[in-house]
């Protein structure tokens, strides 16, 4: 298997992909969206290890290579994430980004080993990434949830038990995938640049932000108390988490960050 | 809906303490950082080198212990609780904000400068006196909570102990062993052994250890070609110079409004007496490419090779007309490696494959592969190594390993886990 029959592989998988990612959301069918994803998986497995077996060597080296394994690791880890906590929407989005990685793939495939510096061949890369995205994710339903939530304060005067659990769920989940990001971030970084952290401005900003959702998780940890700081807490913090994804290289302050390729 | 209550009738200052207080108290720590930081100017982390920092560290633990005495005040409910401890993160998040919208040009600019950043500690906000104190004031308080709660241990708080005593452990470690971290380069030329080092400040010291460098090896990528104006040297067009990487799976580009075609690529080649190409895998060996040069709008068409060479052969261009030459662009390493051999105090010696990514650890001490000579490239004749010294890097590396841990837990469990036994806990304490 080769980048040539890539195609023949990764189409059926996106296929069933979104297929799983539609059908999620109706009742009655939620065995069935198991079946697609698992066999969608399974389909792109077959792929990644065909590969693998024939060009002798573990596909890590090309961008191309890399965008494999993001596309594995978001459909296997949305899906885990999706079965342990129900939301139909984790399905859908990690099968949403994961065929976005696919289509890149197919349309722009960079098969051709890049000029990938020696800094960035590390193991650590692509979990260091994956992680990141899955949080962001999470925190991105979380902040919809606030809005929704305070909308509901405001108009009925009294917050819903329901979308607090949601919230402070997917909250504890987002900030485990976001401080594993970190900590794979940190390790990299001491195998690569000879310390964990650096205060380099894109560590400042994950820092600053994993505060922030750190304050709320502390400040449900009463209950009833400071409902409305706490929710409105999640739009700030995400802010600052776009701030640190995007908005960073942007930054006067962040010039000379290694962080910025 | 009875802790509402108490909240609204009880006055400022009146026990148990909440929100009002660890607020005022949070702003009054960073309040008197601010007054030292303008009167003494920042502090100086590296006070705490060894052995001041293992006293300190062993004061902070002792008092995180006393507080077992006084299971019962009501003042150290307050300093372990929930109130206190959203105000401390939310005083780390707004002093690291402020961090991370002021560029960090450290202590020798602040003190060529008087501006108001400067002035409060801004512009080097991990050794300003509000940082550092709200870092202590954070440790005791964690600290204490967590001896707290392991006094009344109870094995269902699992997840709690391992997010809390392992970001204890990385701040207490990773903060107080900073001061005893060092960071040297060393230049080892190939064949030789070195002690030697360079410190940030470029003074020389000798070390205990010795790295003898065998042999130093670097592996590019293939290069670009671009068109640029002899005269300037300027890739061409000047608004978006265009380049085409050479890659044998697709040889075709374009460069200036010229087609190319690169009809053989060598990546280790020496030049032929007569100006032509062979692969030769040695030293001093240069990539270099035969193409073919087409202009659509006056069909004319050159032929040639084109190499960039190196401080040992020629570079050599093809022309295109007067004014314009195709040429090679330095090729970007890829991987580059030295074959050490390190002698220990202890008297080991260790030999490896020193490369970007994979350094070696030797007790407390890590090598990196840290550079070599840029201008010579693979010829370099010597390699730079870094060397950090951290003998904290353990327990930091053990707290690691328990927030990574504590978050697996997080991600499981959600919030379930520590919901019941946290706000039982808070409700007793009311």
């Amino acid at each position: 298997m080769n980048w040539d029959t890539f195609i023949w592989f990764a189409l059926p998988a996106m296929i069933l992909l979104a297929g799983a990612g539609v059908v999620v959301y109706r009742k009655n069918s939620r065995v069935l969206a198991d079946v697609l994803m698992i066999t969608g998986i399974l389909v792109y497995t077959i792929f990644i290890v065909g590969f693998w077996i024939n060009i002798e060597r573990p596909p890590m080296r090309t961008m191309g290579e890399t965008r494999l394994w993001y596309s594995f690791f978001l459909s296997v880890i949305g899906y885990i994430t999706y079965r342990r906590w129900k939301y139909p929407w984790l399905l859908s989005f990690s099968a949403l980004v994961a065929s976005v990685f696919i289509c890149i793939n197919l349309l722009k495939p960079e098969i051709h080993s890049k000029n990938l510096m020696p800094a960035l061949q590390s193991i650590w890369f692509i979990p260091h990434v994956t992680s990141y995205i899955l949080s962001y994710a999470m925190f991105g339903a979380a902040t919809i949830g606030a809005f929704v939530q305070l909308r509901k304060i405001n108009l009925k005067g009294i917050s819903d038990k329901k979308i607090f659990d949601f919230l402070d769920n997917i909250v504890y989940v987002g900030f485990g995938f976001l401080v594993l990001g970190m900590l794979m971030g940190c390790i990299w970084a001491k195998e690569a640049w000879g310390h964990y952290w650096s205060w380099d401005p894109k560590e400042t900003w994950a820092f600053v932000t994993s505060m922030a959702y750190l304050a709320y998780i502390h400040l449900r940890l009463q209950g009833a108390k400071k409902e409305k700081t706490a929710l409105w807490l999640l739009p700030v913090a995400f802010i600052l988490l776009l701030i640190t994804w995007i908005g960073v290289n942007y930054l006067p302050s962040a010039q000379g960050s290694i962080h910025v390729y | 809906m009875i802790i509402m209550k108490q909240d609204h009738q009880r006055k400022m200052w009146q026990m148990p303490w909440g929100y009002p207080e660890s607020i005022t108290i949070t702003a009054g720590i960073a309040f008197v950082g601010f007054m030292l930081q303008i009167t003494i100017k920042e502090f100086n982390f590296f006070l705490l080198t060894s052995p001041v920092n293992l006293i300190l560290g062993a004061s902070i633990i002792g008092l995180c212990l006393l507080t077992l005495a006084f299971k019962k005040s009501k003042i150290l409910r307050w300093f372990t609780g929930v109130p206190l401890s959203v105000s401390l993160i939310t005083a780390l998040l707004l002093l690291t904000l402020i961090m991370g919208l002021t560029p960090q040009t450290g202590s020798e600019a602040a003190a060529s400068k008087h501006s108001f950043v400067s002035l409060l500690g801004f512009n080097n906000m991990t050794g300003s006196w509000p940082f550092i104190l709200i870092y202590f004031t954070t440790l005791l308080s964690l600290g204490s909570l967590i001896v707290r709660r392991v006094a009344k241990f109870n094995i269902k708080d699992y997840g709690f102990y391992l997010n809390h005593l392992g970001l204890w452990l990385v701040l207490f470690a990773g903060g107080l062993g900073h001061a005893d971290m060092e960071r040297y380069i060393m230049h080892v030329r190939e064949g030789e052994v070195e002690w030697r080092v360079y410190d940030s400040e470029g003074s020389v010291k000798e070390l205990p250890i010795a790295i003898q460098l065998n042999d130093f090896d670097m592996e590019v990528y293939p290069p670009k070609l671009t068109i640029i104006d002899r005269a300037s040297g300027e890739p061409q067009p000047i608004s978006a110079p265009d380049y085409y990487q050479i890659d044998t799976k697709a040889p075709k580009g374009e460069l200036n409004g010229w087609i190319l075609e690169m009809n053989e690529y060598i990546h280790q080649a020496i030049r032929n007496s007569d100006s032509t190409y062979r692969e030769t895998p040695m030293p001093g060996a240069t990539p270099a490419a035969y193409i073919t040069m087409y202009n659509p709008s006056t069909s004319e068409t050159r032929k040639g090779w084109v190499c960039g060479g190196n401080q040992v052969q020629l570079y050599k261009t093809l022309e295109l007309d007067e004014q314009y030459v195709v040429v090679m662009t330095v090729p970007e390493p890829k991987r580059f490696m030295s074959d050490i051999e390190v002698f220990t105090p202890k008297g080991s010696v260790k030999k490896t494959i020193l490369e970007v990514n994979h350094p070696l650890r030797i007790d407390s001490w890590t090598i990196y592969q840290y550079g070599y000579d840029n201008a010579a490239g693979q010829l370099s004749s010597y390699s730079s190594m870094e060397l950090v010294y951290d003998p904290w890097i353990i327990p930091v590396y053990i707290g690691f390993l328990m927030v990574a841990l504590g978050s697996i837990v997080m991600i499981v469990k959600g919030r379930s886990s520590n919901r019941k036994t946290l706000l039982s806990d808070n409700i007793k304490e009311e």
